[in-house]
C-alpha cells in the first residue's frame, strides 16, 4: 500500500486517480462499452468527472484535518468493536433518519427552516441521482416495442413500463419534481435572507447567497426547458440548452468547494452518538474539580488528542488538562488565576478569597491605614 | 484604532443585565451566550463575567471536526455555522475557558460573537454597552493599555509584582479581549 | 418630528426597518436613558437600544431596564375592562365598567358621606398623572382620604429632609457630580442591585481612590467592596449615626464655621451625642468598635463626601430619625450645598421624586403646599376653579386607611398604579380589609394581585404608551414619550380618571386633550411652591438633558445643587437632629429570637407585578428565599435548599435557604417581591414611624423552624 501511494503525487492525487478509475469503469459497464453513450450528454459527463475529483480532493483535506481524522479514526475503530455492534447499528440508523432523512433538528431550529431545507436537500440529491445516473450511463430508458420502455440499469435489463402510464410520467419527469422541490426551498430561504436581519448579521455574498443564486439558475433553466418543449414547441429551446448546461456545470465544479460541501460531511454527525454520546443530554464523564458530569470519557480523550497533534494541549502545571475539567470549572480557574487567587491564600482551609491585594484603588483590595492618613493611637489622646 | 473588549472581575455586581442585553442582540435568538456567576455564594457575593476571549487560535475552531468554526476579517470567532457544525460538543470542552454552550434541540453550537451585528461597525456589544459596572468595556486599545499600566503601578505601590506571566499561562494569543 | 434625540458623534444601530424613539425606563428612580425599537410598519415595539448619550446613566441598564420593552405588548396585558361577576372577570366595555363605578361611588358617597370613597395613588407614573390623582381624589370624589405607595418607600426621607433642610429634594448634587467626591457613607443601601446603573459614579470614583463606607445587616456587592463594612443590627441606624457624630465632634472633625453659621442646635446636639462613644455604639449596633473609629476618620477626613441612604435606614419606626441624623453627619462636616458633597437618598420608585410633591400625599398639595395652609389651599383652589372652602382636609396615610377600612368608614377605594396586596405589611390584615370593601376599582395593565380583589379593573396604559415627565432621584425633570399607541382598549390614567370625573359630575374641572396640558396645569399650580416646576418646558428638558427643580421662571437655569446659601427652613439654617437612640418597633424576644429584614433582589421591582411576568427576570430569581448564615443556620440544623418556616406575631410562611456568610449571624433576609403565601409581607411588622407614618419593613422578630417537604405538602 505504501509502495503504490510513493508512486502518486500525494495520498490525495492517488484517491483522485483511483475515483477517476472506477467512475470511468462503470460507465464502461453502463453504457455497455461505450455504445450507449448519449452524445448529448458529453458536457455533463465530463464535469461530472470534475465533480467527482474534486469532492475526492476536499474530502481528503478534510480528512486529514487532525480534529476530522480523530473522529473518524475513532468512529472506524468502534464500528470493527464486536462489543458495540448494537449501538453502532442504533447510531446509524438513528442518525440516517431522525438527522439525515428527517433532518427533525432544523424543523427545531423553525419549521418555515426545516421545510426549506428538506425541499432543497432532497430536491438536490433527487436531482443529482437522476443526472449522474443518466450521464453516466448508470441508468437508460430502452424501448422495447412501440408501448413500452424498459429501464437498463448498469446495461443490466430491469423493469418494463408502459409509455405513457403514470409510473413512466413520474420517472420522466423525476427531474422537474426535484427541481420544482429546489425551486420553492430556493425561494423561501433567498425570502428568508432578505427578511430576516438577524440572518444578515454573519452572512457572506460569497458563501450563503452565491449557492442560492445557482440553485435558481440551475432549476429556473432545466424547467424552462421542460416549459419550452412542452408548451412553445421547443421555442429557444437550443439556448435554454446551452444556458443550463452551463449551469449546471459551474455548479458542478462549484459544489465541492462552497457552502453545499456540507452535505457529504454531514454522515459525520453518526460519530456523536456512536463514540461520545450514547444517550442524548446524558453526560457521564464527571469534573475532575466539581464532580459535575459534562462529557464522556471517549470524547475528553478525543479533545486532547487532537489538541495535542496540533502541540496545543493546554495542560497545567499539576499535569491534568483544561478538558479534565467542566465547563464551568474552567471560566472560574480563568478568573482566579486572572485574580492570582487560584489557591486560597495563606490557610489552605481557610475561606476562599476574593480580595487578593493586587488590584485596583479599593476593588477588593486592602488599603494599608497610611493610605486613610489615620492618626496613630498617641495623636489620638490628644 | 480599533476598538477591544476589557474585562475587570472586580467591578461585577453580579445584575446579570449583561446576559439580558445579550438575548437582545441581533442573531441570538434570544439566548444568552455570556455567563455571570458566583466565585463561591457561601463566601460572598462576589460574581464574574464570562465571555468568549475571541483567540486569534481559537482552540475550538481546532477540535472542530466539521471545520464548522470560522474568524471574520475583524478577527471575531462566530458561532459553528449551522450547516456545517454535526452537534458534537467538541469545542465546549477543547475550549479552555468553557464558553461554548450547546444548544440540543436545535443541534448546534452557539457562542458570544461580541455582538458582531453592532462591533462590526464600532458599536459596543450590549454587554459592554449596559454593564452598570463597567465590569465589561468596549474602549480603544490605548485606552486599555493605559489602564493595565495604571493598574500594574498601582501593585508596585503597593509593593507586589503583578504576576503577568502567571496569568497567562495558558492563555492563547488573544484578539479583542482582554480582562484584569 | 424624530422621537430620537442624540448627541452629535454617538453612534447607534438602527435597522432600516425600525426607529428608535427615546425615553427612559419605567423602573426605579434612576430613570435610565434608553431608545425603544419600533417597527416602523407595524409601529411594534421590537427592542431597546442603550442611550448612551443620556448623561446620569450612559446607556447603562440593568436587567430589568433591558426588558422593560417586553411588558409593553406582554400576553398578559389587560386589554378591556374587566367586571366581577359571581367572583369571576367578564370582560366588558368602557360603558358599561363607567355605569358601574358611577353608581357605585355615587351610592356610597350618598349614604356614607363624601370620605366614604378613598384613593390610593401610586408613583411609578409621570408627573402629570400622580398630580391628576391628587386633584381626582379632592376635586372629583371629594374626599379627604388620599394617600400613596411612597408611604412604603420614601416617606421618612422626606420627612427627615423637610426637618433638617427644609426641602425634600432627594439629591443636593447632580449625580454627575459623584465621580469626583472622595467618600460616600452609604447606610442601608444595596445599591449595586437596587440603583444598579448608579455603581458606574461609584467605581469611577473609587478609581480615583475614593473610600466607601458603607452601613448594612448584610455584605452587599457593595459593601464587598468597602473600605469599611459596618455590619449594624437593623434598626439600629440612629445610634450608629451618633456615634459617628461623637467621634466627628471629638476628633475635630466639625467645620465649625459652616456649623455655626448655617446650623441651628449644634450645642443640643453635641450634648446628645456625649454618651455614644464607640463602645456605647458598638453595644448597640453590634459593629466592632475598631470599625466604627475608622469609619469616622475617613469620613472625617475625607474632604468631599456625601451621605446617601436608602430604604434600609429609611423603612423604620425611626425612619425621619435616621434621615435626619445622617443628614446632620453631612452637615456637621459642612458639605450640603458644595461641589460632588451633599446628602442623597436613593429614590426606589421610578417617578419617587415628582410623585411625592404634587399632592399625592394625604396632607400635600401640588408643589409640596401643605393642605393645612389656608394660602396654599386658596391658590391652589384658584388653579382647580373650585372654592377654597370645598378643599377637603388631611387624610391618613396609606398604611392608616385599612384602619379606616376596618373601621367603616372608608367603603369603597380606587387603587391606581400600585400594588397594596403585595407592598403593603401586615398583609393578612391587608387583604382582610380589601375583602371588606363595598366596591374596589383598580387601574392596571397586569391583573395584580389587589386588582384580583376588585370588583372593576380598567385597563391603564403602560409607560410605554403616553407621554409625560417624570422626575428622576436627582431632582432632574426628565421627558417620557410616547412608544406606540395603546394596546387594545387601554386608555392612560389620566383619561380614565377625567372620565370618571365627568360622570362624578366635575367634568368640566378635568378638560384634558393631552398630557401636555396636564403638564402646563401642573407648572402653574406648583408656581411658588417649594417644588416649583414653573420654568420647566418639555422643549427645556430635550435641549438640557434634563431640568432640575426648583425652577421658578422659564428663563431660570434650573437648580442642580441645592442648598448653596441657604437652607429651605424659615429661618433659612439647617436643623441639627437632637435624636437619641430607640429600639425598634419589634426587637428579638426569646420566643422569637432573630431579626427578619426585607428587601429587593436585582431582577424584580416592586409588587413584582411586570417583573415576575418578564421571561428572563423569572428565570433568574423565581421564588423569594430565605437568606442566613450557615452559624445561624447549623443551630436548627439546616443546610442549603432545605425549607424552615418563618413564624412572627403576625404570620408564618415556608421558605427554602440560601446560604452565605456575607449576612449578620442573627438576621435572615428574604426579598419581598412576591405575593400570596409567597409574599414576606405577611411577616412584617406594621408599626409606623411618628412622622412620616412608614412601616417598619426592615425590623421584625422573627422564629425559624426547620420543616420537611413532606410537612409542608400536608399542611
Amino acid at each position: 500500500m505504501q509502495r503504490l501511494e510513493k508512486s502518486f503525487y500525494s495520498k490525495t492525487s492517488m484517491y483522485a486517480f483511483f475515483v477517476t478509475l472506477v467512475l470511468f469503469f462503470t460507465v464502461w459497464i453502463g453504457t455497455g462499452k461505450f455504445q450507449h453513450i448519449d452524445m448529448a450528454l458529453l458536457g455533463y459527463l465530463l464535469s461530472s468527472f470534475i465533480f467527482a475529483i474534486g469532492l475526492t480532493v476536499r474530502m481528503c483535506s478534510w480528512l486529514l484535518r487532525p480534529a476530522t481524522y480523530q473522529v473518524v479514526k475513532r468512529s472506524l475503530k468502534n464500528l470493527k468493536d464486536k462489543k458495540r455492534v448494537k449501538r453502532n447499528i442504533i447510531s446509524i440508523l438513528k442518525t440516517a433518519f431522525e438527522n439525515i432523512f428527517l433532518q427533525k433538528f432544523i424543523f427545531k431550529r423553525g419549521i418555515y427552516r426545516g421545510v426549506q431545507h428538506f425541499l432543497i436537500a432532497w430536491g438536490c440529491i433527487g436531482s443529482f441521482a437522476i443526472t449522474f445516473g443518466l450521464t453516466f450511463g448508470w441508468m437508460r430508458f430502452d424501448l422495447v416495442d412501440s408501448d413500452t420502455y424498459q429501464i437498463v440499469v448498469m446495461d443490466l435489463p430491469t423493469i418494463t413500463m408502459k409509455a405513457h402510464g403514470i409510473f413512466a410520467e413520474m420517472i420522466y419527469n423525476g427531474l422537474n419534481i426535484t427541481a420544482v422541490m429546489v425551486l420553492v426551498g430556493v425561494c423561501m430561504a433567498l425570502a428568508r435572507r432578505i427578511v430576516d436581519k438577524d440572518v444578515k448579521v454573519t452572512q457572506r455574498f460569497e458563501f450563503d447567497l452565491f449557492p442560492l443564486y445557482l440553485l435558481l439558475a440551475v432549476t429556473v433553466s432545466g424547467l424552462l426547458l421542460t416549459v419550452s418543449y412542452t408548451f412553445l414547441d421547443g421555442w429557444m429551446h437550443h439556448y435554454i440548452t446551452l444556458i443550463h448546461q452551463i449551469t449546471v456545470v459551474v455548479m458542478l465544479v462549484y459544489f465541492p468547494f462552497g457552502k453545499l460541501f456540507h452535505l457529504p460531511i454531514r454522515p459525520l454527525a453518526t460519530a456523536v452518538p456512536m463514540n461520545y454520546q450514547e444517550e442524548w443530554k446524558v453526560d457521564t464523564r464527571p469534573c475532575k474539580k466539581c464532580g459535575a458530569t459534562y462529557s464522556s470519557d471517549e470524547q475528553i480523550e478525543d479533545v486532547k488528542g487532537i489538541l495535542q497533534a496540533q502541540n496545543f494541549d493546554l495542560q497545567l502545571a499539576d499535569g491534568s488538562f483544561l478538558a479534565d475539567y467542566c465547563p464551568a470549572c474552567r471560566r472560574r480557574m480563568r478568573v482566579m488565576k486572572q485574580l492570582n487567587m487560584e489557591a486560597p491564600k495563606g490557610n489552605p482551609y481557610g475561606p476562599i478569597q476574593t480580595l487578593n491585594g493586587i488590584q485596583i484603588s479599593g476593588f477588593g483590595k486592602k488599603r494599608s491605614d497610611e493610605f486613610y492618613n489615620i492618626p496613630k493611637e498617641e495623636e489620638k489622646v490628644h | 484604532m480599533r476598538k477591544i473588549m476589557y474585562l475587570e472581575f472586580e467591578r461585577c455586581i453580579g445584575c446579570r443585565s449583561c446576559q439580558a442585553a445579550c438575548r437582545e442582540c441581533g442573531g441570538h435568538e434570544a439566548k444568552e451566550r455570556n455567563y455571570v456567576e458566583y466565585v463561591d455564594f457561601m463566601e460572598s457575593r462576589q460574581t464574574y463575567p464570562m465571555l468568549c476571549m475571541q483567540c486569534k487560535d481559537p482552540a475550538c475552531a481546532r477540535v472542530c471536526p466539521a471545520n464548522a468554526i470560522q474568524i471574520t476579517e475583524e478577527g471575531v470567532v462566530l458561532s459553528a455555522m449551522e450547516e456545517k457544525c454535526i452537534g458534537c460538543r467538541n469545542c465546549t470542552f477543547g475550549c479552555p475557558f468553557g464558553i461554548p454552550k450547546f444548544d440540543f434541540e436545535a443541534n448546534k453550537m452557539y457562542k458570544c460573537d461580541m455582538c458582531y451585528d453592532r462591533s462590526k461597525y464600532d458599536i459596543a456589544p450590549m454587554c459592554a454597552s449596559v454593564c452598570p459596572s463597567d465590569a465589561i468595556r468596549f474602549i480603544d486599545f490605548d485606552e486599555m493599555q493605559a489602564l493595565r499600566r495604571r493598574r500594574a503601578q498601582m501593585n508596585l505601590v503597593e509593593g507586589k509584582k503583578p504576576q503577568e506571566g502567571n496569568k497567562w499561562e495558558y492563555v492563547p494569543e488573544f484578539f479583542g479581549v482582554y480582562t484584569d | 418630528m424624530t422621537q430620537y434625540l442624540v448627541k452629535e458623534g454617538v453612534k447607534n444601530l438602527i435597522h432600516p426597518d425600525e426607529q428608535l424613539i427615546t425615553t427612559h425606563c419605567c423602573y426605579c428612580g434612576m430613570q435610565c436613558g434608553m431608545h425603544i425599537r419600533v417597527h416602523k410598519k407595524t409601529g411594534k415595539v421590537v427592542g431597546v437600544e442603550p442611550r448612551y448619550d443620556w448623561p446620569v446613566t450612559r446607556g447603562k441598564m440593568c436587567p430589568k431596564g433591558v426588558t422593560a420593552y417586553q411588558t409593553i405588548e406582554h400576553k398578559d396585558r389587560i386589554l378591556r375592562p374587566l367586571i366581577k361577576k359571581n367572583g369571576k372577570f367578564v370582560e366588558a366595555s368602557w360603558e358599561e365598567a363607567l355605569d358601574l363605578i358611577e353608581k357605585n361611588f355615587k351610592r356610597i358617597q350618598a349614604e356614607y358621606g363624601k370620605d366614604a370613597l378613598a384613593v390610593f395613588g401610586g408613583v411609578s407614573m409621570t408627573n402629570e398623572k400622580c398630580y391628576l390623582v391628587g386633584k381626582y381624589a379632592r376635586v372629583a370624589l371629594g374626599t379627604r382620604f388620599i394617600d400613596y405607595n411612597g408611604r412604603f418607600c420614601m416617606s421618612s426621607a422626606a420627612g427627615g429632609f423637610l426637618k433638617t433642610l427644609g426641602i425634600d429634594r432627594g439629591s443636593t448634587l447632580p449625580w454627575t457630580e459623584l465621580e469626583h467626591t472622595d467618600c460616600f457613607f452609604m447606610a442601608g443601601t444595596n445599591t449595586a442591585e437596587c440603583h444598579p446603573t448608579s455603581i458606574q459614579w461609584f467605581w469611577r470614583a473609587k478609581d480615583k481612590g475614593a473610600k466607601l463606607i458603607v452601613a448594612d445587616p448584610r455584605e452587599t456587592p457593595t459593601a464587598r467592596v468597602a473600605d469599611v463594612h459596618l455590619d449594624l443590627k437593623p434598626g439600629t441606624d440612629s445610634a450608629l449615626a451618633n456615634g459617628i457624630m461623637h467621634l466627628l465632634i471629638k476628633e475635630g472633625y466639625v467645620d465649625e464655621e459652616y456649623v455655626n453659621e448655617r446650623c441651628n442646635n449644634y450645642e443640643e446636639l453635641k450634648a446628645m451625642v456625649e454618651k455614644f462613644t464607640p463602645e456605647y455604639t458598638a453595644k448597640i449596633t453590634g459593629v466592632a468598635p475598631e470599625k466604627i473609629v475608622k469609619a469616622a476618620h475617613i469620613y472625617g477626613r475625607s474632604p468631599r463626601s456625601v451621605v446617601m441612604f436608602a430604604r434600609g435606614a429609611e423603612q423604620q419606626s425611626k425612619g425621619v430619625d435616621n434621615v435626619s441624623l445622617y443628614t446632620s453627619m453631612a452637615l456637621l462636616r459642612g458639605q450640603i450645598g458644595k461641589f460632588a458633597s451633599g446628602v442623597a437618598t436613593f429614590t426606589g420608585q421610578g417617578n419617587g421624586q415628582g410623585g411625592r410633591e404634587h399632592g399625592q400625599k394625604s396632607d400635600l398639595l401640588p408643589g409640596y403646599r401643605k393642605i393645612t395652609d389656608p394660602e396654599a389651599v386658596k391658590y391652589i383652589s384658584s388653579i382647580w376653579g373650585i372654592k377654597p372652602e370645598d378643599m377637603p382636609g388631611p387624610g391618613v396615610s396609606a398604611y392608616e386607611m385599612f384602619d379606616e377600612i376596618h373601621k367603616g368608614t372608608i367603603r369603597a377605594m380606587h387603587v391606581i398604579c400600585s400594588n397594596p396586596a403585595v407592598s403593603a405589611p401586615n398583609l393578612e390584615y391587608i387583604w382582610e380589609g380589601l375583602r371588606k370593601l363595598d366596591f374596589l376599582v383598580v387601574n392596571d395593565f397586569f391583573l395584580s394581585e389587589t386588582a384580583e380583589f376588585a370588583d372593576v379593573v380598567l385597563p391603564a396604559t403602560t409607560w410605554a404608551e403616553d407621554e409625560g415627565t417624570t422626575t428622576n432621584l436627582e431632582g432632574r425633570v426628565i421627558r417620557i414619550r410616547k412608544v406606540r399607541e395603546p394596546l387594545g382598549e387601554a386608555k392612560p390614567d389620566w383619561m380614565i380618571l377625567s372620565k370618571i370625573a365627568e360622570r362624578m359630575g366635575k367634568g368640566k374641572h378635568f378638560q384634558y386633550n393631552s398630557a401636555r396640558e396636564i403638564f402646563d396645569e401642573l407648572r402653574l399650580a406648583s408656581k411658588g411652591g417649594k417644588a416649583d416646576y414653573y420654568g420647566i418646558t418639555y422643549e427645556r428638558i430635550d435641549k438640557e438633558d434634563g431640568v432640575f427643580w426648583p425652577c421658578p421662571s422659564e428663563d431660570h437655569p434650573g437648580t442642580p445643587t441645592m442648598f448653596k446659601e441657604k437652607f429651605g427652613t424659615p429661618d433659612g439654617k439647617a436643623n441639627l437632629a437632637v435624636v437619641d437612640w430607640e429600639p425598634a418597633g419589634e426587637e428579638p424576644t426569646e420566643e422569637y429570637p432573630h431579626y427578619l429584614t426585607t428587601g429587593r433582589v436585582v431582577f424584580h421591582y416592586l409588587s413584582g407585578n411586570q417583573t415576575r411576568r418578564v421571561d428572563f427576570l423569572k428565570e433568574q430569581c423565581p421564588v423569594p428565599y430565605a437568606e442566613m448564615h450557615p452559624e445561624l443556620a447549623s443551630q436548627y440544623r439546616l443546610s442549603n435548599g432545605d425549607l424552615v418556616k418563618l413564624t412572627t406575631k403576625r404570620s408564618s410562611m415556608v421558605l427554602e435557604v440560601r446560604l452565605t456568610k456575607a449576612i449578620r449571624k442573627d438576621t435572615v433576609f428574604v426579598p419581598y417581591h412576591w405575593g400570596k403565601e409567597l409574599a414576606v409581607n405577611q411577616l412584617t411588622s406594621a408599626c409606623l414611624d411618628p412622622v412620616s407614618r412608614m412601616p417598619e419593613f426592615k425590623v421584625c422578630a422573627v422564629k425559624l423552624e426547620k420543616v420537611s417537604a413532606k410537612e409542608v405538602k400536608a399542611q
